[in-house]
């Protein structure tokens, strides 16, 4: 943990600099006596580096045990999980709601522990037809239709 | 009866509304069950559905949500010692004992009793209640406001127990996301980077999809605990005469306990169920029994985490203060339907207002039957295949933010918050804090700003007025108290068999 808080407090100093940075540039537009649009970022920028630096001296100085580390077989599942989450959101605008859909869910239900391939297209193609269905037609969501526009309703 | 609340009472008992009501319902008791998912996970998959159906009805549903995902999470508490819900921990305690002992249906009829007659105490205060503190709100200047809000932000020590440097980081970031878009007296852009879909700002929607429900989905995905199954054999379910007769001063204890903390920002239904445990085993004349399975120690938590339901609404109607996080997704809800809570709600839309004070109840009426109809057809939902469940949910929360304002952006930021989360789970950060301040940090710069430039730049307008005085020193109290109790809730776990 401790390593862990030294990261966290050196991220957010440098996160605390660069709003303080852009807050700097921000258009002046006020009235004498009354506050501009930077004066509540200002306060946050010296909250969050007050705070920043405080977890940092904390835990330079104390000593926390360490939480017990995870399977690492699990760590390796969520980090495939959010690759197919980033691969997911990537490609939807160009490929539709459908056939981005249909490939990211059978790899979660695969990442979940799912390994019958009928379950696994059944399910797939199920829930991402129940989906598509209920919002776009159900709720009038403009889920978009991609490659499909024209092939599905 | 004013004209108001009759005409809630008729809005809210439409066939459509009650429909609605019934669905969430379903919905929360099914999600309040399942290890791994949360009330506010519930109320993530259906958002996408109320974006598009009418307030009155998307409400409806939401509020039946949140009472039956109280209750569902004693389910799980009681059968696989596993809580639904954070709010069901102290359930666990007794509740399994007595499953153990093959009393799981006297268990889980007992909590379905004392969460109706929390949750029905609870609407008697929120009926009684919210009105007039609504009328006393309107009397509010800015500073007044100003300090209201910083007291409301005080919710932020109850969830930074362990390090409140971490609790305050988390919501001083919060602060910092607020600010991005235009400013709320001025208009100037902040930090937008010349970005058309930054002007509107960030929606804590959004970033509420993000923090809460990538983290679960991720930790559902690591945890090894999260596919335990137990099936127990249900006996009886209705509890006899002398039960309920055994139960009365906990159920008491716990309504009161509850809806009182309900009230108190920050307090929220784990507090409240631990120390109406804690009351209800000091007032026993048999504290020994709790622990060993006994149905004092059962209905005491579930009335007082339903009771925190009601109470909780209290402050998010009438002040526009979030009681805790799944009223400030309400608070979220409703802005989406052009509804500001506060106090000008009950007096610009008192049908809408007394229109939720009886979806509540009728949410509560709900509960108790499906509850007790149900059971035995819920309890086999707990071996849902979380291979459908997870990755289901994990497609809602894209539809969720894409469907908020019909664009990509929006779908990209729920993924920034989604990282955000896991880096703050990582380095043990609380995200709650954020997300409360994504809510009222809009407020509070509006009003500090606001009554400063009323006063000319002079920061003593905040204790000028009695009513700012009192909410400061309100908000001290709230940041004293919140921890006491936290180290309270620490060690009434400590001291529990079964944790």
């Amino acid at each position: 943990m401790r390593r862990k808080n030294t990261i966290a407090a050196t991220v957010l100093i440098a996160v605390a600099i660069a709003y303080g940075a852009l807050t700097a540039y921000l258009p002046v537009r006020t009235l004498p006596n009354t506050p501009d649009p930077s004066f509540f970022p200002w306060i946050n920028t010296v909250i969050i580096l007050v705070l920043s630096v405080l977890l940092l001296v904390g835990s330079l100085w104390q000593s926390l045990p360490e939480k017990p580390s995870r399977d690492s077989s699990r760590q390796r599942l969520a980090v495939w999980a959010l690759v197919a989450f980033f691969g997911y959101l990537a490609v939807m605008p160009s490929l539709g709601f459908v056939l981005a859909t249909v490939p990211f869910f059978a790899v979660m239900m695969v990442l979940f522990g799912e390994n019958r391939p009928l379950w696994i297209g059944g399910g797939t193609i199920g829930a991402t037809g129940v989906l598509y269905m209920l919002f776009r037609h159900g709720f009038g969501v403009f889920l978009p239709r991609g490659l499909l526009a024209g092939i599905i309703p | 009866m004013s004209p108001d609340a009759l005409t809630g009472l008729i809005q809210a008992s439409g066939l459509v509304v009650l429909a609605s009501t019934c669905i969430g319902v379903f919905v929360g008791l099914v999600v309040g069950m399942i290890p791994g998912m949360t009330i506010s996970t519930g109320i993530i998959v259906v958002l996408p559905v109320t974006f598009v159906l009418p307030a009155d009805i998307s409400i409806a549903l939401l509020l039946g949500l949140y009472v039956g995902g109280m209750t569902g999470g004693s389910f799980s508490a009681v059968l696989l010692n596993i809580p639904g819900t954070p709010s069901a921990s102290a359930t666990a305690l007794d509740g399994f004992a007595m499953a153990e002992r093959g009393e799981a249906g006297r268990a889980l009829g007992i909590a379905i009793f004392a969460s109706f007659t929390g949750g029905l105490f609870s609407f008697l205060c929120l009926f009684c209640i919210a009105p007039l503190l609504a009328d006393v709100a309107l009397e509010f200047r800015t500073e007044d406001m100003f300090s209201l809000v910083l007291f409301g932000l005080t919710i932020i020590c109850s969830f930074a127990a362990r390090s409140l440097v971490k609790g305050l980081l988390s919501a001083a970031l919060g602060l910092a996301l607020v600010t991005i878009g235009q400013d709320p007296v001025m208009g100037t852009p902040r930090f937008t980077f010349g970005r058309a879909d930054l002007m509107a700002g960030v929606h804590f929607l959004t970033a509420m999809i993000g923090l809460f429900a990538i983290p679960q989905i991720v930790d559902n995905l690591r945890s090894s605990e999260a596919g335990a199954r137990a099936q127990k054999k249900l006996t009886s379910v209705l509890p006899s005469l002398s039960n309920l007769m055994a139960i009365r001063l906990p159920v008491a204890i716990g309504s009161v306990t509850g809806a009182f903390l309900g009230i108190l920002p920050g307090a929220g239904g784990p507090i409240a169920a631990f120390i109406s445990y804690d009351y209800a085993r000091k007032l026993s004349k048999a504290p020994e029994r709790f622990g060993a399975g006994c149905a004092e120690g059962v209905a005491a938590p579930e009335s007082a985490n339903n009771a925190v339901t009601g109470g909780a609404l209290i402050p998010m109607m009438t002040l526009g203060i979030p009681g805790d996080p799944v009223t400030a997704i309400l608070i979220g809800a409703l802005t989406i339907h052009g509804l500001a809570p506060g106090p000008l709600l009950f007096m610009e839309r008192g049908d809408f207002a007394y229109g939720l004070i009886f979806s509540f109840f009728w949410a509560n009426i709900f509960n108790f039957i499906i509850a007790i109809l149900g059971l035995r057809v819920l309890v086999k939902l707990l071996a849902m295949p979380r291979t459908l469940l997870m990755p289901t949910v994990a497609v809602l929360c894209v539809i969720g933010s894409y469907a908020l304002r019909n664009n990509f952006f929006d779908v990209y930021v729920m993924l920034f918050f989604g990282f955000l989360g896991l880096a703050m789970r990582w380095v043990d950060m609380p995200v709650v804090p954020m997300l409360l301040a994504l809510v009222l940090g809009g407020q509070l710069e509006e009003h500090l700003r606001v009554a400063l430039t009323s006063s000319r730049g002079d920061v003593s307008i905040f204790f000028s007025s009695p009513i700012s005085i009192s909410f400061l020193c309100l908000a001290a109290i709230s940041v004293v108290w919140s921890l006491r109790s936290n180290r309270k809730q620490a060690k009434v776990s400590a001291k529990g068999p079964n944790p």
